[in-house]
């Protein structure tokens, strides 16, 4: 045996029980521990359009969140900017909607029929509409009962009739949605304004994002297309509130693309 | 000669030691009795943790001894799992009826009552009718539904909630299904938006339905929005608030209900629109690690829907104030929660618009740091809580 191995070895096992002990807690406190609180981003967002001198809010439109500047986007941009999207107008005169429904639709905005409740009024009377009431007969002999027949009316339109643009829609949307995906490698988000075209994006990781509603919204006589670019910090609530208005008006302070472009008139 | 030798032991060099000086090898003394004692400690302490840690982890893989988990466990007929390997491999509809005798159980139709006997006859015929089973209480996988194994027993559970006494795993509140449910999609979907006809349409759009009795002016349809599956909630009970210590108690109508039958989704989804009412895994899906909760987390349960000043500002749209319910396309992790930003909007003493009779984020700070409580927005329970640092940033 070597002169002093015996001290040696005593503190090596002291030094490695002890490295053990702490490997051994830190793995038992890391199964405890939550992850890190990051410093994260958020935007208020708030769309509006000036239509025949009134400025108004954009109500009820989805605004997608995506990774990187406008010129990191240059591809996805310019095919949004020259994408033809169908009317809604003249996609339901397309499918032999009847006028009294393509009214029904544009009272409220409507992309399907979905999103209103439909009256008795709309069932007979001055106000029919076709459509509604050949569903209803259908629901009537299937359900009994008048009103489950009408609370259930959309059951018997056809799909084209029931939303069949909100559906190609969602299917342009849904491709340059994969597309951005694919291109920045960052889960695309969105949401929707609500009636005085405000909208909260939360939860943003710092960095520079382009705003896009990726599809023209139609606001009576036209359709804005919007793509703008916005820095987003981690967040300072005070920086959070004031809110990113985006208008079809020109803002200095702002880079933005807008196209508009007027409703194309229907093929009868 | 004594004193001489120990004289000469006392200022004699080591050998030992002055070969390790001459080798420049470091000195060191020999392990003192405390190092020694805490050399034993730590080791005793990192084997202790160490086996402690292996037998935790060994009990949670372990439940039963070896002999044991070799034997298939035996099969209880009388607990129904759908996700045994034979019930997973069939689809729904083999089972399952729509509608069912709707008309005696709902006012529409409806998937309202357990499967035929032909349904479980077809394959558990042994179950049911071999001397074995019906030795003793009867076929035991009667008990599956009905409360008694016995010929004329008519009594049964619940549909939707079988027997599953017994069963080795059970789902918190019995369920074996989670739903799940796109609020993005649907939002997409009924997106309207009300004319504005000169009067204050919105705040008449969303009491319309908070109201028992309604006015005239407010007897009008209630158009697709939250509120169509999201019924007010007469029956719902807040804990907390009944702890609240002053009488400035809200009321209840303005909490709402989550969707408990298949009307809310029926009534668009009943044919042609996917998933159909005959495709039952379009909406449930079968789960053991995740359940939504039946009952929202309510944390600021004072919140006044109905208040906001002379205009009763906070009558707003609901997603604007919830504003995560339009980008959530899943159920999972989801919550009603309203971000401290949709309060501090008009909350905050930055602002012009700040109601400034009424509360503001920053006050309210000021006040949990004198009484170490938040008690104008919330019940005691949360109010009492550290804010989190969403709060803190909102008056940096």
């Amino acid at each position: 045996m070597k002169p002093g191995f015996e001290v040696r070895n005593s503190s090596s096992i002291i030094i490695g029980a002890l490295i053990l002990t702490v490997l051994l807690v830190g793995n038992l406190l890391s199964h405890a521990q939550t992850p890190d609180a990051r410093s994260l981003g958020i935007i208020r967002l708030k769309v509006k359009y000036k239509s025949g001198g009134v400025t108004k809010e954009l109500p009820r439109k989805r605004f997608f969140l995506i990774k990187g500047t406008l010129d990191d986007n240059r591809m996805l941009i310019d095919r949004i900017k020259q994408a033809e999207v169908i009317s809604r107008e003249c996609y339901y005169r397309s499918k032999g909607a009847s006028l009294p429904l393509i009214r029904w639709l544009n009272e409220y905005d409507c992309d399907s029929v979905y999103c209103r409740e439909i009256e008795a009024r709309y069932l007979s009377g001055s106000d029919t509409v076709p459509e509604f009431q050949a569903a209803y007969n259908l629901g009537l002999r299937e359900f009994k009962t008048p009103e489950l027949a009408r609370r259930w009316l959309t059951v018997n339109l056809s799909a084209d009739i029931r939303e069949g643009f909100y559906r190609q829609k969602q299917e342009v949307l849904g491709a340059l949605v994969k597309q951005s995906e694919a291109a920045t490698k960052t889960r695309v988000m969105s949401v929707m304004t609500d009636r005085k075209g405000t909208a909260y994006l939360t939860d943003i990781e710092p960095g520079t994002y382009t705003i896009s509603n990726l599809v023209g919204s139609e606001t009576g006589k036209t359709s804005i297309l919007w793509a703008c670019e916005k820095e987003v910090k981690a967040v300072n609530l005070a920086i959070a509130l004031r809110p990113l208005t985006v208008s079809n008006e020109k803002d200095p302070k702002l880079k933005c693309e807008i196209v508009e472009r007027p409703l194309p008139v229907c093929e009868k | 000669m004594a004193n001489g030798e120990s004289k000469r032991k006392g200022t004699q060099r080591d050998p030992q030691r002055t070969q390790r000086d001459f080798l420049c090898v470091p000195s060191r003394k020999p392990l003192r009795p405390l190092r020694l004692k805490i050399f034993i400690l730590v080791l005793v302490l990192a084997i202790g943790t160490v086996a402690t840690a292996d037998q935790t982890r060994r009990r949670k893989a372990i439940n039963k001894p070896p002999t044991q988990q070799r034997l298939p466990a035996p099969v209880k007929y009388s607990a129904f799992l759908h996700s045994s390997d034979k019930h997973k491999s069939l689809a729904c509809n083999a089972c399952h009826k729509v509608p069912t005798a709707w008309t005696a159980k709902r006012d529409f139709p409806d998937v309202a009552d357990f499967p035929n006997h032909d349904a479980c006859v077809r394959c558990h015929r042994p179950q049911f009718f071999t001397r074995q089973a019906l030795a003793g209480s009867g076929p035991a996988i009667c008990t599956v539904c009905h409360l008694r194994a016995a010929p004329r027993e008519d009594g049964r559970f619940a549909f939707g909630k079988p027997n599953v006494t017994g069963q080795a795993i059970r789902l918190k509140d019995e369920r074996q299904f989670t739903i799940e449910f796109p609020h993005d999609r649907h939002q997409n979907v009924i997106a309207a938006t009300r004319p504005d006809r000169g009067t204050n349409q919105a705040v008449s759009f969303i009491r319309a339905s908070f109201f028992e009795s309604r006015t005239d002016d407010q007897k009008r349809p209630d158009y697709n929005n939250c509120s169509i599956c999201h019924q007010r909630n007469d029956y719902l009970f807040i804990a907390t608030r009944s702890a609240l210590p002053d009488a400035r108690t809200e009321p209840y109508i303005f909490f709402k209900t989550m969707p408990h039958s298949h009307d809310s989704c029926f009534n668009c989804h009943w044919k042609n629109q996917k998933p159909t009412s005959d495709d039952c895994g379009g909406c449930h899906k079968q789960t053991a690690t995740f359940l939504a909760s039946d009952v929202p987390v309510r944390k600021s349960a004072r919140f006044n829907h109905e208040g906001g000043g002379k205009g009763g500002d906070h009558a707003v749209e609901c997603t604007t104030c919830h504003i995560n319910i339009t980008r959530a396309s899943t159920l999972r992790g989801l919550t009603p929660d309203v971000s401290i930003v949709s309060c501090a909007t008009c909350h905050n003493d930055n602002k012009t618009i700040t109601y400034k009779t009424i509360v503001t984020v920053e006050s309210e700070l000021a006040q949990f740091k004198k009484s170490g409580e938040c008690q104008y927005c919330h019940t005691p329970d949360v109010g009492k809580k550290k804010p989190p640092a969403s709060h803190e940033a909102a008056v940096k």
